[in-house]
């Protein structure tokens, strides 16, 4: 598969076996295939290396018949005895440039980064994508802080690779990191976890394409913006101002903190953010 | 008299303040000198200006989180604003951030001189008393129009010294004497005002406070300097309260003659000095 094709997608779907009991990992994954997932990551860090092994060959199976990448989490051994796409890697695991030295040119490496000094690490040592997150808190990854969607909007203005938000991320937040400047998401256990993971695929894609279409173009603070926000809160957030003591104007009518999330925005609207500055 | 003297508050629409120094938070060489000289004046008002936030940075660059827990009073001004209109919408933007509805209207009518816009100035100052707001407005030192302003609604009139970061001092002290002694409200001199001596001397004029920032910011020592105005300030409200000598063209002694070393006793040859 070739890196354009790759590049095109935006709902990354990672296994989690522990979220669905009694049903296996490729019944869930066609499933989300069906729903029309557009890249599987195979997770597993409790199995053997046989187990892995043997799931890795049956999802590299299903994933060529649906046509999307597949990408195994550590193990590039695997990787390469199930002609996998590629790996993806933690910060604690074995440098990019390892991984490259034994994948070659051409495979996958992707990262996971939690803040924008690792994020600009992985770019610059030739991650053909990161992770970023987890944007909420996750039982996925018990015990790791949150990065909040400030972290993804750091990422959307500064990383140039594609960047996946991923953590604790739902149909109930979803718009809330489209809106803070992600293009690519991955949900495991909203998805895998899911009675009905084709629906919840549909679902998320749905909010991604609304996200898409809705661009619109604002002025802030006398500069012309384009945004995918819905709402004033959006905006905030997609600003990365969302920590910042601000009040708000819109179209000349102060809108109160509590009417944010409310307030939708529209295109030409103009939009102030303002606060206080040392003054005599 | 020490009842006159340690219960001498200013108060502003009701609200009891025991400084009589407000505190402009501008062009401190950093926060935390700004807080120190906050702490050395003494002051329980500070002001700040209204701006948009800049967007290339995530971070809280707001002045107020300098003093959170602080028990100030905020009284943010209208800086930028040219018309009645544009002073209008600041004023409201800062009492939405719930900062309270104090507001320091400040219209400039020329960028060199910084000099309020009178007309812009009364304006703006009849429509926020009427919205509700506690108007403090920065006026020229024009006794007519202080009285005006008072009329619109103020809670306290602003004249200035001189024009605002020059440092030139009480450039109408005359004019400024006036205001204060007519006034029902209280008279704050803002402006102009280069050191300690000018503060004293505005209290000593009459007036009720004094509004000041550069002089204490651009100070080489901006905390010994805010230590500097608190004590003039208060020694010139206590030179108004006891009361100066008239001033007079010739020299009176500061004892009698009477009794001198030098004086001719009682009958005697007079050849002493008169």
């Amino acid at each position: 598969m070739g890196r354009e094709a790759w590049n095109d997608f935006r709902l990354y779907v990672i296994t989690a076996e522990s979220n669905h009991p009694g049903k296996s990992v490729v019944d869930v994954i066609e499933q989300t295939l069906i729903g029309g997932a557009q890249i599987v990551q195979l997770r597993n860090k409790t199995g053997s290396r046989d187990e892995v092994l043997e799931q890795a060959k049956a999802l590299r199976e299903l994933t060529r018949k649906y046509k999307v990448p597949f990408i195994i989490n550590d193990y590039p051994d695997i990787v390469l005895e199930t002609d996998a796409d590629g790996v993806h890697l933690g910060q604690e695991d074995m440098p990019i440039a390892e991984a490259r030295r034994l994948l070659g040119p051409y495979r996958m490496i992707g990262i996971s980064t939690h803040n924008l000094q690792q994020a600009l690490a992985a770019e610059r040592d030739g991650a053909d994508y990161i992770g970023v997150g987890p944007v909420f808190p996750t039982d996925t990854k018990p015990g790791r802080a949150a990065v909040t969607t400030s972290y993804v909007t750091e990422a959307a203005r500064h990383v140039t690779i594609p960047f996946v938000a991923i953590g604790g991320i739902t149909l109930g937040n979803v718009d809330l990191v489209l809106a803070a400047g992600a293009n690519r998401i991955c949900s495991v256990s909203a998805i895998v976890g899911s009675h009905d993971p084709a629906a919840m695929c549909r679902s998320f894609l749905r909010r991604l394409e609304a996200g898409a279409e809705e661009s619109k173009t604002v002025v802030m603070n006398g500069r012309e913006e384009h945004t995918r926000a819905r709402t004033v809160e959006q905006l905030v957030i997609q600003a990365g101002q969302q920590n910042k003591k601000l009040v708000i104007e819109l179209n000349g009518i102060i809108v109160q903190r509590a009417l944010w999330a409310e307030t939708e925005l529209k295109s030409g609207d103009s939009i102030e953010l303002v606060h206080f500055v040392g003054g005599g | 008299m020490e009842e006159k003297v340690s219960r001498d508050p200013l108060v502003i629409a009701g609200h009891t303040l025991s400084s009589r120094f407000l505190f402009g938070t501008g062009r401190f060489p950093s926060p935390a000198v700004l807080q120190q000289a906050l702490e050395a004046s003494g002051a329980e008002v500070i002001t700040f200006a209204v701006r948009r936030v800049n967007l290339e940075s995530v971070e809280d660059d707001s002045v107020l989180q300098h003093f959170e827990g602080k028990p100030v009073t905020y009284l943010p001004n209208t800086s930028g604003a040219r018309t009645a209109e544009e002073a209008v919408r600041i004023a409201r933007l800062a009492r939405a951030a719930g900062l309270g509805n104090w507001i320091k209207v400040e219209i400039s009518g020329d960028s060199r001189s910084l000099l309020p816009d009178p007309i812009e100035t009364l304006r703006a100052t009849e429509e926020l008393a009427k919205d509700g707001f506690i108007v403090l407005p920065y006026t020229s030192d024009d006794p007519i129009l202080c009285k005006r302003l008072e009329e619109a609604g103020a809670s306290a009139v602003m004249p200035g010294g001189s024009p605002i970061g020059t440092g030139l001092g009480l450039l109408n002290p005359y004019n400024l004497a006036l205001i204060a002694e007519q006034a029902s409200v209280p008279i704050i001199i803002d402006a102009g005002i280069g050191s300690a001596k000018d503060a004293a001397e505005a209290m000593e004029l009459g007036a009720d406070g004094i509004l000041a920032n550069t002089p204490i910011a651009k100070a080489q020592d901006p905390i010994i300097m805010a230590r500097a105005f608190r004590l003039a300030i208060e020694a010139g409200r206590l030179a108004w309260l006891a009361g100066r000598i008239p001033r007079k063209k010739y020299a009176s002694a500061s004892s009698d003659w009477a009794g001198s070393l030098f004086e001719a006793a009682a009958g005697a040859d007079s050849g002493g000095k008169p």
